[in-house]
C-alpha cells in the first residue's frame, strides 16, 4: 500500500483556528491569510507540553482525593468530607442517581483522563501504527467529557457560600477541593495542547 | 480556494468537491468533522448573542438558590459563589470559577456582540481578527452546564437538612446554558469568516 497523501507531503498547512488550507510557503512564520493566526505544521512541542501537565495533574490527583475537600462544623461536632465520602453521603440519603453522577464525574472522569492521554502521548511518541482509529475516539471522547469533573467544585462553593448559619452550623473549604481544581485545570491545558496528528504520523 | 482540504486531526488530504450545502463532510481516515454547512444568518447569531446577555445579566443579578434555616435566610449568587471560596483563602480556586462561570460566558458575549453588529452593516470592528481568535480560545472554558449540574447536586445535598427555595437565576441559567451552545454552533470559526469574507465583496 503506498503512503497516503497528506497535507504535509503535499506542503500544505491547516489553521486550527479556522480549518483553512493554505499552501506552505518560505515564510518563517507563515501566518493564515484569512485569520491572521499563526501556522504551525504540528504544535509546537507539542508531546512534552502535554506529559508534563499530566505528570503534574496526575500528582496532585492523589491529594485531591485523600485530603477533605470541605470540612463541616455544627454545635456537637466537625465532619470531613473527601470526594468519596461525599459521594457516599449521597447514596445513604437515597439519592443513587446524584451519587452515580458525582461518582463518575469526580472519580472517574479525571481518572479515565490521565490514563487516556497518557496511552494517546505514549503510542503518539513511540509512532505506532496500531489502533490509530481507537487512540483517535479515545482522546476525543476525553477531550468531550474533560470539563464535567469541575462538578463537585462548584457543589462545595455554593455549599460554602450557603451554609453560614451563625455559630449553628458552617462549611470551610479542604485543600481538597483546591488540588481537584488543579488536576482539573491541568487536563483541560494539556489536552489542548496534544496535537492529534501526531498519532497518524509515519514513523521516519 | 484550494482544491484541497487538509484534515484538520489527521493531516489526510482530500479532494475538495462541492461544497455541502446542507450536509457535512467527515475525514474518510479519522471521521474528523472537514466542511459543515456556513450558511447560518448572522442576524439568527446576533439575535441569540442578545439573548445570551439578557440571560447572563439575569443569572448574576438574581439569586441562584436560598436555604432557609432556623428563621433566617441565606442567598447565593453566581458570583457569590466565587466569593465564598475567596473569603475563607481559596483565591486560585476562585479565580478558576469566577472565569468559567462568569467571565468566560461574559466575554464570550461581548466579544461576539461588539464583532457581529458592525458586521452586520458591512462594516468591520477594530481588532477583528485578534479578538475573534482570543474568542476561539475562550470557549472551551465556559462551563456554565457544568455549574447546573453542580448546583443540582448542592440542591440534594441540602434539602436533607434544611430548606431549599431555587431562584430566579437557576432558571436563567438553564436557558443561557441552551442559548450558549447554540451561539456557538451558529458562529463557528468558519462561518464567521464567511460572513467577514461576504462583507468584504
Amino acid at each position: 500500500m503506498s503512503a497516503p497523501i497528506t497535507g504535509r507531503s503535499l506542503g500544505l498547512l491547516v489553521c486550527l483556528e479556522c480549518r483553512s488550507t493554505v499552501r506552505g510557503g518560505t515564510a518563517a512564520q507563515p501566518r493564515c491569510p484569512r485569520c491572521f493566526a499563526r501556522l504551525h505544521a504540528r504544535k509546537p512541542h507539542s508531546l512534552a507540553t502535554t506529559a508534563l501537565l499530566l505528570l503534574g495533574a496526575a500528582v496532585l490527583y492523589v491529594p485531591a482525593n485523600v485530603l477533605p475537600v470541605m470540612y463541616t462544623n455544627t454545635l456537637f461536632d466537625k465532619e470531613k468530607d473527601t470526594i468519596m465520602s461525599g459521594v457516599l453521603v449521597l447514596l445513604h440519603s437515597g439519592s443513587w442517581p446524584i451519587a452515580l453522577l458525582v461518582f463518575i464525574a469526580s472519580i472517574v472522569v479525571p481518572l479515565l483522563k490521565i490514563v487516556v492521554l497518557s496511552v494517546v502521548v505514549y503510542s503518539a511518541w513511540r509512532r505506532s501504527p496500531r489502533r490509530r482509529q481507537q487512540r483517535t475516539e479515545l482522546y476525543r471522547l476525553v477531550e468531550f467529557i474533560g470539563r464535567w469533573s469541575m462538578l463537585d467544585v462548584y457543589a462545595i462553593s455554593l455549599l460554602v457560600t450557603l451554609v453560614q448559619i451563625q455559630s449553628l452550623a458552617s462549611i470551610e473549604v479542604g485543600w481538597g477541593a483546591a488540588a481537584f481544581g488543579a488536576v482539573v485545570a491541568l487536563t483541560l491545558l494539556a489536552t489542548r495542547s496534544f496535537d492529534e496528528r501526531l498519532l497518524w504520523d509515519p514513523a521516519p | 480556494m484550494p482544491s484541497v482540504i487538509v484534515c484538520p486531526a489527521c493531516d489526510l488530504a482530500h479532494r475538495r468537491t462541492a461544497e455541502p450545502a446542507q450536509g457535512r463532510s467527515r475525514c474518510v481516515r479519522c471521521r474528523a468533522l472537514l466542511q459543515r454547512p456556513e450558511n447560518a444568518s448572522i442576524d439568527t447569531a446576533i439575535a441569540l448573542a442578545v439573548c445570551a446577555l439578557v440571560l447572563l445579566l439575569l443569572s448574576n443579578a438574581y439569586p441562584l438558590v436560598a436555604l432557609h434555616a432556623n428563621g433566617s435566610t441565606r442567598e447565593a449568587t453566581l458570583i457569590g459563589a466565587a466569593g465564598g471560596l475567596y473569603s475563607q483563602g481559596f483565591k486560585a480556586l476562585a479565580g478558576f470559577v469566577l472565569l468559567t462561570t462568569v467571565v468566560a460566558p461574559l466575554a464570550q458575549v461581548a466579544t461576539l456582540l461588539y464583532l457581529l453588529i458592525p458586521l452586520r452593516l458591512r462594516r468591520h470592528a477594530r481588532g477583528e481578527g485578534l479578538l475573534f481568535r482570543l474568542l476561539t480560545r475562550a470557549r472551551p472554558w465556559t462551563f456554565v452546564e457544568v455549574f447546573m449540574l453542580g448546583a443540582l447536586v448542592a440542591i440534594v445535598r441540602l434539602s436533607a437538612f434544611a430548606r431549599v427555595v431555587p431562584g430566579v437565576a437557576l432558571w436563567s441559567c438553564a436557558l443561557l446554558m441552551l442559548s450558549l451552545s447554540a451561539l456557538t454552533s451558529h458562529t463557528a470559526p468558519g462561518q464567521f469568516w464567511r460572513w467577514v469574507e461576504r462583507s468584504r465583496q
